[in-house]
């Protein structure tokens, strides 16, 4: 059975507008062409072997855990997000989708119209939660589609963290997968967003991470790629008032066959804006990466700092990592500033830690902890940074 | 009204340099392309068959291949009204004193007499499409150099010439590449035989003065296993009134510890599209280096590349670019790894001011098996003023181990404490601006001849001066 508007029909109890909606994206998604060679954000990205009518059964529908801290405050909204679309309408209609666009590919348009589950998280002006919140989403079996939507609203001088797990039961499921999220930052807000992508590594994954912030607002997001043989996300902020920050990093490990793609945007609005990137990645086996990046300081923006960086340690002569770290600039008051390295371990650190008679598989253990460690300390809570230095563990073998 | 502004380009040049000279020519082509004017082209030249044949599969490819869809926006460019070939002077002059004098005023103008007078080994000097002025020091002969016009090479050296024209930059590689190909005209040949160094730098001046009129020159350097040679052009040229386009192919090929450096300082006009593939191939522990200064055009796409052929093999650009007011620099650098154990660097630096706007474009690949590379590229662009530009567009494949790749770029207005240094002692505000932007593009400055750096710098002080008031 083919993906089509019957298979929404496996979406039961939704209110009409998000039905509306859905039924929108999927004519989005049947009218607009397959991205091709010529497409300079896909020229190195192959979805031709992508087919997401094989995976036309929605899984785990509202089936994800929430780990809610012991006491949630007063006014804090935590919810499955169809459900939240149902009892909150005036709190979910004008966001979702808002920064997630429809029409701006044919897999945003896909996710839309078939996202199954995920979290809506909305906390009012002023409160803070000091326990992060946790989001669980898993999936159970192979071949099959599993789109979770994350939208999160961060009320004026809120302060929380939020993580996002992306877990597969079976390592080597296969499948269609997505996991994208949205943040709206209000002024003076503090978000911390963690998103751990671990499905398997047969599955095809899609995902777009944005976040829009209003005055003040920071945002620290922490991006971690280590599932699917596929996998395409797209980290974008949009700094939307005067005074805001984003924070943007991510550890990517690419294994195997696997194939990542990265996205990233730093759109610059207003002037007194700041935004700081870093993603560090390694690569094995004949595994390829693609980083494409874009500072963008628009026209008014002036007294903006951007910084953008990538960087890529590269294990193996087959593997292949690209980086195109873009820079837009339209106001001359500003300081922006990139970087992008691709290479190996260096030869001097192993010769140094060999010479002290560690072995060399431990060594260069030593040195990909220690590539990713600047990073790691960047995790902006606890709970988040553990789990990633475990999951990196198991990794390194 | 919706009529989109006129910009006034370069409408000072008159008074700056003073050189337009009334239009006087032998044969004029008509305007536009087809195969009877290719025929033509090839026709007056008295081309062996071989070459016209090129030139018109070249044709068949420049009408299938699509514009690009990136980069600068080429629309505006009206194939069908530009004049492929002109011919200033039917004869070959072999001294200055031969030259038609109101060629030699424009030149006088240019300071090309002076830069003779100092060094000049050989001059190789372009009016219209054709080298005019030719002269051979004659030390370079008796070392077998060869440097003549393009089109007197395919004459008097027709085996070197077919060996190499062509194999460095095919007609298919890209749209403007095939145009030139179809109508080439003009531009250098060197040979420079085995273990020959060429001490004094090679020079030919590029002109063009005619409305409407394409510069299709084609350069072939050739350096054989060990030798060295330092060659420069330098463009400038007058005012038009509407838009004309330069596209000129370069090809290189640097034997085994051979060491070639390609120095361009280019001062079109600002109605010139100057859409030009440059692109050397370096074998075995062979050194190329492009200095390319771009300063006028309207539109400037430029990419000189190397290909790093074989071990050792070591690649350099180093690129300046200044945009006014209308200008969009688009330019930078590859380096194509190739062969394990090659270098390159990259190092360009941007001026934006007035609202023009500059971008790098660059690309560093690294094939399968070319391990043990090392790559390094550096940008850093200055905006004047918040109405201009700068992008930046490096493009990074690494597809083998143990190589080392770098890139930095920054992005920065004239720092007010620098200023503010400057002008507690005493010196005026646009002054020290200059200063600045001068010590910025200083690592380019010094790696050029004496009187291009003089040149250049004042070429940046009459840039200057138009951002005051």
């Amino acid at each position: 059975m083919a993906l089509s508007v019957e298979t929404l029909d496996q979406l039961q109890g939704e209110p009409a507008w998000l039905r509306e909606r859905r039924e929108a994206a999927f004519a989005t998604f049947e009218k607009l062409p397959s991205p091709s060679k010529t497409d300079e954000e896909w020229r190195r990205t192959d979805v031709r072997g992508f087919d997401p009518a094989k995976y036309s059964r929605l899984e785990h529908l509202d089936g994800h855990k929430l780990v809610l801290p012991s006491a949630l405050p007063k006014g804090v909204i935590l919810k499955p997000l169809r459900q939240a679309a149902k009892e909150h309408p005036e709190l979910v209609e004008p966001r979702l989708f808002s920064l997630v666009h429809a029409d701006r590919d044919r897999f945003a348009a896909l996710h839309a119209a078939f996202f199954t589950g995920g979290t809506f998280l909305y906390v009012p002006d002023g409160v803070v939660i000091d326990q992060p919140v946790i989001g669980q989403h898993f999936s159970h079996e192979g071949g099959t589609s599993v789109l979770p939507h994350t939208l999160i609203v961060a009320g004026k001088n809120s302060k929380f963290d939020y993580l996002d797990e992306y877990i597969a039961e079976r390592d080597d499921e296969s499948g269609y997968r997505s996991g994208s999220t949205e943040i709206f930052l209000g002024d003076g807000a503090q978000v911390g967003y963690v998103g751990v992508q671990k499905w398997g590594r047969n599955v095809w994954h899609f995902a777009d991470q944005l976040a829009e912030l209003q005055k003040d607002s920071s945002l620290k997001l922490f991006n971690v790629t280590l599932g699917g043989k596929f996998s395409k996300t797209r980290v974008e902020a949009s700094l939307a008032g005067e005074g805001s920050n984003a924070e943007l990093k991510a550890i990517y490990f690419a294994s195997g066959d696997q194939f990542f793609d990265f996205h990233t945007l730093q759109d610059h609005r207003v002037g007194n804006t700041r935004s700081d990137l870093l993603f560090k990645g390694a690569l094995q086996d004949v595994a390829r990466t693609v980083y494409a990046g874009l500072i963008k300081i628009e026209k008014h923006a002036a007294r903006s700092d951007a910084y953008q960086a990538n960087r890529n340690l590269v294990l193996s002569d087959k593997a292949k990592a690209t980086s195109i770290p873009m820079l837009e600039i339209d106001n001359n008051d500003v300081r922006c500033t990139h970087g992008a390295t691709v290479g190996p371990v260096d030869p001097e650190h192993m010769f140094y830690l060999r010479s002290r008679g560690i072995p060399e598989p431990t060594a260069k253990r030593m040195l990909i902890q220690g590539f990713f460690g600047d990073v790691l300390d960047r995790i902006p809570f606890e709970h988040a940074r553990k789990l990633v230095e475990a999951e990196l563990e198991s990794r390194l073998g | 009204m919706a009529s989109v502004p006129k910009i006034e380009v370069g409408s000072d040049y008159k008074e700056k340099y003073g050189f337009f000279v009334p239009e006087d020519y032998i044969f004029k082509a008509k305007r536009g392309l087809n195969e009877e004017i290719v025929k033509e082209i090839s026709w007056m030249k008295g081309e062996p068959e071989w070459m016209t044949k090129f030139r018109l599969r070249s044709l068949e490819i420049f009408r299938k291949k699509p514009m690009p869809n990136w980069g600068a926006d080429l629309s505006v460019i009206d194939f069908e009204n530009i004049f492929y070939y002109l011919k200033a002077s039917d004869k070959q002059s072999k001294t200055w004193e031969e030259l038609p004098p109101d060629i030699k005023a424009t030149y006088d103008r240019l300071g090309v007499p002076e830069a003779e007078r100092k060094f000049l080994a050989g001059v190789s000097a372009q009016y219209e499409s054709e080298v005019v002025y030719h002269s051979l020091q004659e030390n370079l002969s008796k070392q077998g150099v060869i440097f003549l016009d393009t089109d007197s090479a395919l004459r008097e050296h027709p085996e070197l010439f077919k060996e190499y024209f062509g194999t460095v930059i095919p007609p298919a590689d890209n749209k403007f590449s095939a145009l030139n190909s179809a109508v080439w005209s003009g531009g250098s040949f060197i040979y420079v035989p085995k273990g020959v160094r060429v001490e004094v730098p090679l020079q030919a001046y590029f002109r063009i003065n005619a409305e409407n009129m394409g510069q299709f020159e084609r350069t072939l350097i050739i350096c054989d296993e060990g030798s060295f040679v330092h060659y420069i052009e330098g463009c400038t040229a007058p005012i038009y009134t509407t838009d004309s386009l330069h596209s000129a192919v370069v090809e290189i090929i640097v034997k085994k510890g051979a060491r070639c450096r390609y120095t361009t300082i280019q001062n079109w006009s600002t109605n010139v599209f100057n859409l030009v593939t440059k692109r050397a191939m370096a074998y075995a522990d062979a050194t190329m280096e492009w200095v390319d200064g771009n300063l006028g055009s309207q539109i400037t796409m430029k990419y000189p590349s190397v290909y790093l052929m074989e071990p050792g093999a070591k690649g350099d650009v180093l690129s300046v670019a200044f945009a006014g007011k209308g200008q969009h620099q688009d330019a930078g650098g590859k380096m194509i790894h190739v062969a394990p154990n090659t270098t390159s660097t990259i190092t360009s630096k941007s001026i934006s001011k007035g609202g023009g706007r500059t971008s790098y474009r660059g690309h560093i690949k690294i094939y399968p098996g070319a391990n043990n590379c090392k790559s390094f590229v550096k940008c850093d662009a200055l905006l004047l003023d918040d109405d201009s530009r700068s992008d930046t567009y490096p493009y990074n494949d690494v597809d083998a181990e143990n190589v080392t790749l770098g890139h930095e770029a920054t992005v920065s207005k004239v720092s007010d404490e620098q200023l503010f240094y400057l002008m507690s002692r005493g010196i005026a505000r646009a002054e020290a601006e200059t200063m600045i932007v001068n010590g910025f593009i200083e690592p380019f400055t010094k790696e050029l001849p004496l009187e291009y750096a003089v040149e250049l710098n004042r070429l940046i002080q009459l840039e200057m001066e138009g951002s005051v008031g």
